[in-house]
């Protein structure tokens, strides 16, 4: 029954989280010597597919083959052992430890029970000369900047010398000449007979380098271990979003860009890495900030709420500077408000009831002189949104913890539609949520719009952009490279979107 | 229907309704067994006082573990409070409100320091509170034998016994006294209990501290002040242990280093068998005492049978171990409920996909 | 090491033997030479071996990010079970000291494993040990004082003094070269690291962070058993308040010693150079004749600073990790300087 003429094979493999399914009887074959591309949104499950079959979680029920044998790991030492190595998307070095200490981590050469540290520096000087990565192995971890943190995560992938080498968007935070030398091990290793799962959001890449292509989508695989020869990058794209969204009726929405912005970002840089990025949000206006993951779009973000320092340039709201310290002056002062990205980690409290969530921007106002909540004004403040956004609850009492992804995502916009904000920030706006709750948000934010809100929309799908907004900034390692109008054609935007990619690309090979 | 049957379940695994059921059986069984039990001068009386002691210390720990922290200077605040009570009560003779003012001002000021420690240094609650508190282990009694001999201080304020030691039977209306057993201490405790439940269930800043607890990210990104909520809690415990070590030392009439000593472990008990969540986000007043009551019960009830301190401390930390197993086996079952409701959504989910297609 | 970080670690190391020295002179001249008398010095380091043991106890749990609350209470059950075993069941002595030193690393284990079981902060569960044992310590010896005139054998190593120097001290020593080495050398000490370092790296790299903790819970228990070996060795005999004070100092050793609270470090030999400084500061009140609480408050202040700056000091690294490009003082590679021109050569 089970075929050999596979490195290793996932039959049917379902993953439930609470509140979500991350995978859905998905399927996936990958044969010895070739690198098989691994694509979906944020959301669609590669992370957790990954997790699985390295051992670290457990799936609720379907086959793992490796090498014609039923296998279940139950560490990632197991995995190692049966020849799985892996890249994974987290950074996730000992600061502790020394480079070589590292790369080496879970497969440490020992020789009754003592470390052999000459095997590590030797193992760990072998894989960083093979990535051609001139680093001393006794370095500290600590010291590396976070390309060269990836880097040493990638070693330590390559270390274990594996049938079957799993990576997981390895090249997210690296240079384009760091990623060249990476390809160059890919190609070396495949030509050797290993099998290569690469999983990544860069489309460019992905036709440039890989062989066979599965595409998951809302935790399903939609295509199966198929040549990639057989698609485009259009029909790519298609796949991974799902064509739903074309007979969505798009307003005719061209609003103005005269007079005050009423957010405008003036050649800010930041802290954490940003330079002289500068755009504007005008009344009224949706305003798309597209860029792939690592772009520094939630970074930016994060700088306009006073989570991160701004070292130059000025944030100006409605025409004058503004000095934001945290999210209680953006809120309170300025009229800004924020939908995170992070929704389980950032955007709810997932113990506590729909009603306490709803209203948690808005606590001062429901008080009353004494710093009592009026509970009454707080229960018509929850009731009023969980029926104008169509929650999905039982009652307003609900812990959000219960909810389904969609219904979650309403309840972390509604909190801060409730704070009415006269500048709104959604970062993500639809992520791992099904197709028609995503159509119920985008007119929603048309709406908000219409209203005369100012919405900034951060997302990495593209197809969501030319739906939804009216211009698209493109971002890309931490800097503006341009922005253009939206024609709501995909194909034309796509092609613009992505020339601003490559001119920066190209600005930086040159510079 | 479904709605009061669920109501009906919840108040069963309302872990107060236990522990309310469970204090009922223990008193009837100890007294029953030991009719002494219920002496009201005996054993009622300094029970009850020890209940509203502790029940101010439990507090004092609530607050802090409602942000997901902890206080390991529960003990030391209380001394330092206490102690500050006394020297102004020694040394400028002010009246009795004064000094417990001026105790709860030097206990706030040194859980504020915390505080602020914690909030924007951005170090660990146990380690500031733990160094705080070997620090105040050193500081307070080396204050103590600086300002007054022997260690200790004696008030002689007025106002001070009657708080500390009169009973309600010293209260009299015309004939009518009240009850023999019931201290007047207890009703400082009943009024710092009314103070933080009304704290928690109806005032903003208490909502914003469970929010906090909650997730401190989603407080941060919320426009929840999460820093000055930190230091809002870390002050209320400092005073509240500060009114907890005045309250001792009002109780016995003598003010010591020795104040706080045994506040820690009870501190933790009463909140955690209470339902309180380590984690933060969930608080229960009304259990706090209702755990401080049982471990003060099971206390008296050993003492009655003979049991030693030692044997005391081993029942208390097999204790404490036991309601720490249950609150990971609520907190496991409770993701378990979470779980189990969303796999009954998820064929739901599936089939309004399903419509769209 | 790079040369960098091997001076930055020299460097915490150096400061401390500087104010060893500085407090060696003071003492020196404030008791005119007294406190380097023979006996002076005997009597140093006959008290310095137990703080230093119980110092890398606690320096044990800290690495995998835990506490060890439970030190006194464990040291002091040790030694009093032992003392009563050999005094009043006829234990060899010599049984007794091993069966002291296998109770702590039985009770360290239990701390561990219901760690791992209850996945509840250590601090909590070594609370409620250490209310249990140091109530079980209590029963067991009551307020009698078992003097070591039952155990001969073992108090022969407490009054011991090759060159001079009691022998508890070198064992202590010795005990703490051992620990260097193993934290160095051994596969199962670096687990320990790892997991104390990032918890969620170990586990992807196949590494039981559930074994690191109890392994870690067990080493701490075993030197708290070792101490109460040595209580049995050098002091006259075992009672109920054997371990109540060595709380403060089993963290004040290696906290001030340069262990980090976040875990994946150890620092042996600053643990043991904080120990001494601790023991300088108690010679110092001694000898000022100061009241001994004096001595918590500045130890407790010293940790609360220590702990402060320590916290400015890692704070840098931690915003650093979430920026993603190089901050200006990391090291540019080629590839940081292709994506960013203005980044020093």
């Amino acid at each position: 029954m089970t075929d050999t003429a596979y490195a290793l094979e996932v039959r049917g493999i379902t993953k439930t989280f609470p509140g979500v399914r991350a995978l859905d009887e998905v399927n996936l074959r990958l044969k010895p010597g070739e690198v098989h591309a691994l694509l979906g949104e944020n959301g669609a499950g590669k992370s957790t597919l990954i997790k699985i079959i390295t051992g670290i979680q457990p799936q609720d029920s379907g086959e793992l083959i490796v090498n014609g044998e039923a296998r279940s790991f139950r560490s990632a030492h197991e995995a190692t052992r049966a020849g799985i190595g892996v890249v994974h998307q987290e950074r996730n070095v000992i600061t502790d430890f020394t480079v070589a200490e590292n790369i080496v981590l879970g497969n440490t050469p020992v020789k009754g029970g003592r470390v052999q540290w000459r095997e590590v520096r030797e193992g760990a000087k072998r894989v960083l000369d093979l990535l051609d990565f001139p680093i001393d192995p006794a370095t500290p971890t600590s010291l590396l900047s976070p390309a060269q943190t990836q880097l040493v995560e990638i070693a330590r992938g390559l270390y274990t010398d594996s049938a079957v080498l799993l990576l997981d968007e390895p090249t997210a935070s690296i240079s384009e000449t760091e990623s060249k030398l990476l390809f160059d091990v890919v190609h070396r290793l495949s030509a050797q007979g290993r099998a290569i799962l690469f999983v990544s959001h860069k489309l460019e890449e992905v036709f440039a380098h890989c062989d066979t292509v599965t595409v998951f989508r809302d935790g399903r695989s939609v295509a199966e271990s198929e040549p990639l020869s057989n698609y485009s990058k259009d029909t790519i794209v298609d796949l991974l979003v799902g064509r739903t969204l074309a007979k969505l009726e798009v307003p005719d929405r061209s609003p103005s860009e005269r007079g005050t912005p009423a957010l405008e970002l003036r050649d800010v840089s930041t802290f954490s890495g940003h330079r002289d990025v500068s755009f504007a949000v005008h009344p009224g206006q949706i305003v798309g900030i597209y860029g792939l993951v690592g772009a520094g779009r939630s970074e930016l973000a994060k700088a306009i709420l006073g989570l991160d320092r701004i070292t130059e340039g000025e944030v100006l709201v409605n025409g004058s500077a503004a000095q934001i310290r945290s999210v209680g002056d953006a809120l309170g002062r300025y009229g800004i408000g924020y939908v995170t990205e992070d929704r389980k980690a950032e955007g709810l409290f997932l113990d506590q009831t729909v009603a306490r969530n709803l209203t948690v921007t808005v606590l001062k106002r429901l008080s009353n002189a004494f710093g009592f909540v009026r509970e009454r004004a707080a229960r018509a403040t929850a009731d009023e949104y969980i029926a104008s956004l169509d929650v999905k609850v039982s009652n307003r009492d609900q812990l959000v913890g219960q909810l389904s992804g969609g219904n979650q995502q309403k309840v972390s916009l509604g909190k801060w539609l409730a704070a009415n904000t006269d500048i709104l920030i959604i970062d993500e706006p639809t992520v791992g949520i099904d197709v028609r709750t995503k159509g119920a948000f985008y007119q929603l934010i048309w709406a908000l719009a219409e209203q005369g809100k100012a919405v900034l929309v951060i997302s990495s799908d593209l197809a969501e952009m030319v739906t939804l907004v009216d211009r698209i900034v493109v971002m890309q390692d931490f800097e503006v490279t341009g922005s253009v109008l939206n024609s709501h054609e995909y194909d034309e935007m796509s092609k613009s979107v992505i020339r601003l990619i490559h001119e920066e690309r190209i600005d930086v090979v040159e510079g | 229907m479904t709605s009061r049957s669920n109501r009906l379940t919840s108040v069963l695994s309302d872990n107060r309704v236990g522990l309310l059921l469970l204090i009922i059986v223990l008193v009837v069984l100890i007294g029953s067994l030991k009719p002494m039990f219920f002496s009201p001068a005996f054993v009622i009386g300094p029970m009850l006082t020890s209940i509203a002691i502790f029940t101010v210390v439990g507090l004092a720990q609530m607050v802090v573990l409602s942000v997901g922290q902890m206080n390991l200077a529960v003990g030391g605040m209380a001394a330092i409070g206490a102690m500050g009570s006394a020297i102004v009560f020694q040394a400028f003779d002010v009246p009795l409100i004064v000094g417990i003012a001026v105790g709860l001002v030097v206990g706030g000021a040194v859980g504020a320091l915390c505080g602020v420690l914690i909030a924007y240094a951005g170090v660990n609650s146990f380690v500031v509170t733990l160094a705080m508190s070997f620090a105040l282990l050193g500081l307070v009694p080396a204050v103590y034998s600086w300002v007054s001999t022997g260690n200790a201080i004696t008030v002689q304020t007025p106002g001070l016994a009657e708080l500390g030691r009169s009973k309600l039977s010293d209260l009299c209306i015309g004939d009518t006294c009240g009850p023999d057993g019931v201290p007047l201490i207890l009703f400082v405790a009943v009024a710092a209990m009314i103070v933080i439940g009304l704290l928690f269930s109806k005032a903003r800043i208490g909502r914003e501290i469970l929010l906090t607890g909650s997730s401190d990210r989603a407080a941060l990104l919320s426009a929840i002040p999460v820093p000055r909520r930190i230091i809002t809690v870390h002050t209320l415990s400092g005073m509240l242990a500060a009114l907890a070590g005045f309250m001792l030392g009002a109780s016995t009439g003598s003010f010591t280093p020795g104040i706080g000593q045994e506040f820690m472990l009870q501190s933790f008990l009463g909140p955690i068998l209470g339902g309180t969540l380590l984690a933060g986000g969930y608080v229960s007043v009304i259990g706090t005492f209702l755990g401080i009551t049982i471990t003060v019960v099971i206390r008296q009830g050993l003492l009655l049978f003979g049991v030693g301190i030692e044997g005391l401390n081993i029942l208390l930390g097999t204790i404490l171990l036991i309601a720490l197993s249950a609150d990971r086996i609520r907190s496991v079952a409770g993701a378990r409920s979470r779980l189990r409701a969303s796999r009954q959504q998820s064929p739901a989910k599936s089939k309004e996909e399903a419509v769209v297609s | 090491m790079s040369a960098r970080l091997a001076r930055l670690a020299r460097d915490q190391n150096t400061i401390l033997a500087a104010v060893i020295v500085a407090g060696v002179i003071v003492l020196t001249i404030s008791s005119s030479g007294g406190f380097l008398s023979p006996i002076s010095i005997e009597t140093f380091f006959q008290f310095l071996a137990i703080p230093i043991v119980i110092g890398l106890a606690q320096m044990a749990a800290l690495a995998v990010n835990q506490m060890n609350l439970a030190v006194g209470a464990i040291g002091g059950f040790a030694a009093c079970s032992a003392a009563v075993l050999i005094a009043d069941f006829g234990v060899p002595p010599w049984l007794g000291g091993i069966i002291a030193i296998l109770i702590g690393l039985a009770a360290g284990v239990l701390n561990g494993l219901i760690v791992v079981l209850t996945q509840i902060n250590g601090f909590i569960v070594t609370l409620a040990t250490m209310t249990i044992l140091s109530g079980a310590q209590y029963a067991i010896v009551g307020t009698r004082t078992i003097t070591s005139a039952n155990w001969p054998e073992i108090a022969a190593i407490g009054t011991a003094r090759p060159l001079g120097i009691p022998l508890i001290f070198w064992i202590a020593v010795g005990i703490a070269i051992l620990l260097s080495v193993a934290y160095r050398q051994t596969l199962f000490a670096r687990n320990m690291l790892a997991s104390g370092g990032n918890p969620l790296a170990a586990t992807l790299s196949g590494i039981s962070n559930n074994r690191s903790l109890v392994t870690a819970h067990g080493l701490s228990g075993l030197l708290c058993g070792v101490a109460a070996f040595l209580v049995l060795a050098s002091l006259p005999g075992a009672n109920k308040s054997i371990g109540e004070d060595w709380l403060l100092s089993s963290f004040a050793a290696p906290i001030i010693g340069g262990v980090s609270l976040t875990g994946g470090t150890v620092a042996v030999l600053g643990t043991v150079l904080a120990a001494t400084i601790v023991r300088l500061v108690d010679s110092a009140r001694a000898q000022f004749q100061l009241e001994p609480s004096w001595v918590n408050f500045v130890i407790g202040a010293v940790v609360l600073g220590t702990v402060a700056l320590d916290r400015v000091r890692t704070r840098r690294p931690a915003t650093r990790q979430r920026s993603r490009r190089p901050p200006p003082d990391a090291p540019p590679t080629a590839a940081a300087r292709a994506i960013d021109p203005g980044a020093p050569a």
